[in-house]
């Protein structure tokens, strides 16, 4: 359905995609992981057609990018990372403003939009204007505009970033609805555990190249990490961590927890215990846990996802 | 208390805008009003030379050193022309007045009788036609009006005491020219020359016209700006990008922009117009072709300065710091604030360069001069507005594909 090879993109000196390539079967869901700056929304920017490569081949439903732009954008919907709404219009003149871009027959539009925004719970509120929406409403009507004219694939840049928890469950079971149907999907997260309840899929980006991509068994196996030791300590502080980090590579700091990655968690269990007895850690809990997205990407980049 | 001063001060100090809209906008137009209402230059500037219009239909030997003598003074740059040429440019509005000598004119002076002198003014351009008109009697009489009173007052004297002797006619005479030397009454003066409106004064004056059109334009350049910053609000807001990613080419975002932006303009002339109208009695509806037209190229032009100047800009709040200034500039250059004929002639120049100049004209070619819509003046100005426009146009396309809607 996507087809990227040695994909680049330069912005005068800075290279912002360093030639990547990666394949997306239909019906797959494709997550792109990475930090700030990694090269995810200028991938999925160069993908909706709005950023022009500097290099490479796209295909998207069959048609080649670059030949014809039009025909790619008519098989895709994209939800943009920002809220992207009229907000003096109400949302359902929002929808079918939106939806007749795409030339779908009027009465099949208004047949849609009432889909949605019953599908996103809001067919009670579509004639308030967006601006008398929360947070979390808005995104619901955000990702609904890019759904009117049954796109084969869908491009969702972070569609759930600061909102709260209801909303994020109806977006949750509306996206498992639409995969469920066959829709393809390419989406970027900071939520690992967005990433890792919806994937078939991910490639993981940093510094502008896909450094490891495949499903989360593969990506496991690729990162030679099965399990982590989650430390908590009384006393720990910044100068107290990094000499722990100079004894250990595979460390994270999160949330007042450490967590050692390793291959062989009881092995290393009292080599762990005896090195933050040596520097004065006072150990409160510790737990042995399996790996996520997270230390999967510690491990093969020695950055957070969150850096 | 003044911690909090200091902090706004900084604040102010800070906003660009502020600094704009504080300091460059007043004392930009303080220079263009001192300008335009001659303040600068001293008496030199005031007593700038006048431009006057001359027909000589005597064609003689005495007209002709009358206007010699009009042209080698200070106060005016004379222009001869045929006189019906120049009546038609001031029936157009491109002179304020004619001087026409008329046939007769040395015969009459020879033969002591009043001489064919008529001022053909365009009665819009009113404060131009005083000072004119002053200055042109004083001078006028100065140069033939002593000669022929003098002349008058001897052959009536003559005729009264036909038996009189020579010696005595001749120190009466020499008494009569002494008494008149220089000291005619100005009610004498301005009795022979005929003064004459080229056009019709009837129920549009045109005080309300150039009121009417001159803000309605101005108005309408501060509503496009906004109207065409609206791209860049969208891109700062996402919308463009969401634009973008559908089907619809680039050009036709700009496009329907400019679409938008022409509907609204036409829409804001047609009630500034349908105001002056009810509420003042402009006479709108028997001249609603040209009108139309006239609304329809000046909605085309202000849309697409609109879009012009919004295209500079890479944020709504550089267009709205550039707009204020550029729009009051624009408007007192072309003649919304003060009647271009007011102006000096460096500005007058100027005024040809912008959107209000050829639109106020175009109104006063409709209600004052009542130039049909197929007269060549009137097409000009409509060529001349869908003119300034495509290229404008043009212009905005290219620098809004080059900056708003090039996606980082």
């Amino acid at each position: 359905m996507i087809s990227v090879s040695n994909l680049r993109k330069k912005y005068d000196a800075a290279e912002a995609l360093k030639g990547i390539s990666f394949e997306i079967q239909k019906g797959e869901f494709f997550g792109l992981l990475g930090p700030n700056g990694a090269g995810k929304t200028t991938t999925i920017s160069i993908l909706s057609t709005i950023v022009e490569p500097s290099q490479g081949e796209i295909s998207i439903a069959g048609f080649d990018l670059k030949k014809n732009p039009t025909a790619c954008k008519k098989n895709i919907g994209v939800v943009p990372q920002e809220i992207a709404l009229y907000n003096d219009l109400s949302a359902f003149d929002n929808l079918l403003f939106w939806g007749s871009l795409y030339q779908v027959p009027v009465e099949v539009l208004k047949k849609r939009i009432d889909e949605m925004l019953h599908l996103f719970g809001l067919y009670e509120r579509r004639n308030e204007k967006i601006k008398t929406y929360s947070g979390g409403m808005k995104r619901r009507i955000n990702i609904a505009a890019a759904l009117l004219h049954q796109p084969q694939i869908i491009f969702m840049d972070e569609p759930t970033v600061g909102i709260d928890p209801q909303s994020r469950n109806l977006i949750y079971e509306v996206i498992a609805k639409l995969h469920q149907e066959g829709m393809t999907f390419v989406y970027t997260t900071h939520y690992m555990e967005e990433a890792e309840r919806f994937c078939d899929r991910i490639g993981i980006m940093d510094n502008g190249q896909i450094i490891a991509q495949g499903t989360l068994e593969e990506l496991k196996s690729l990162s030679k990490i099965d399990e982590t030791i989650v430390v908590s300590f009384s006393n720990l502080d910044d100068v107290l961590f990094q000499q722990l980090a100079t004894t250990h590579n595979s460390i994270v700091r999160e949330d007042g927890v450490v967590r050692f990655l390793s291959s062989d968690a009881k092995a290393d269990l009292s080599t762990v215990i005896l090195e933050c007895n040596r520097i004065g850690l006072s150990i409160t809990h510790i737990d042995i846990q399996g790996v996520n997205l997270e230390t999967i990407f510690l491990s093969l980049t020695g950055k957070q996802l969150r850096d | 208390m003044f911690t909090l001063a200091i902090k706004d001060l900084k604040l102010f100090f800070a906003d660009k805008r502020a600094m704009i809209l504080g300091f460059a906008v007043p004392i930009a137009l303080i220079t263009l009003f001192a300008f335009a209402f001659g303040g600068v230059g001293g008496e030199k500037e005031m007593a700038r030379p006048r431009r006057l219009l001359v027909a000589d239909d005597d064609g003689s030997l005495g007209s002709k050193k009358i206007i010699d003598q009009l042209d080698s003074l200070p106060e005016f740059r004379v222009k001869r022309m045929q006189r019906d040429s120049a009546e038609m440019r001031v029936k157009k509005g491109d002179e304020a007045a004619v001087l026409i000598f008329h046939e007769g004119f040395s015969d009459s002076l020879d033969a002591g009788n009043k001489p064919p002198v008529e001022f053909k003014y365009d009665a819009s351009k009113e404060a131009e036609i005083a000072i004119l008109q002053g200055a042109l009697t004083g001078k006028l009489m100065a140069m033939i009006g002593g000669k022929s009173m003098l002349k008058n007052a001897l052959a009536n004297f003559d005729r009264q005491y036909p038996d009189m002797d020579s010696a005595s006619r001749a120190q009466i005479h020499a008494q009569i020219a002494s008494d008149m030397g220089g000291g005619q009454s100005q009610q004498k003066q301005e009795s022979f020359i005929r003064t004459t409106s080229l056009i019709a004064e009837e129920e549009n004056s045109p005080g309300l016209i150039h009121a009417v059109a001159g803000t309605a334009i101005m108005m309408l350049l501060f509503a496009v700006i906004a109207m065409g910053a609206s791209i860049l609000e969208e891109k700062q807001e996402g919308t463009l990008k969401r634009l973008l990613y559908s089907p619809l080419p680039p050009n036709q975002i700009l496009f329907g922009k400019m679409i938008s932006a022409n509907i609204i303009s036409t829409l804001q002339l047609t009630v500034m117009f349908l105001f002056a109208k009810f509420a003042f009695g402009l006479d709108i509806f028997s001249h609603i072709i040209p009108l139309l037209f006239m609304i329809l190229a000046s909605a085309y032009a202000c849309a697409s300065f609109g879009m012009l100047i919004a295209s500079f800009a890479k944020t709504r709040q550089q267009v709205q710091s550039m707009s204020t200034l550029i729009v009051l500039i624009m408007s007192c250059f072309g003649g919304s604030m003060i009647p271009t004929f007011a102006m000096p002639e460096f500005m007058q120049k100027m005024s040809v360069f912008t959107v209000n100049y050829w639109s106020i004209q175009g109104f006063y070619d409709i209600f004052w001069r009542k130039l049909d819509w197929v007269d060549p003046t009137f097409l000009t100005r409509l060529a001349v507005l869908f003119l300034i426009g495509t290229v404008m146009n043009v212009i905005a396309v290219q620098l809004f594909k080059k900056n708003a809607l090039k996606i980082a």
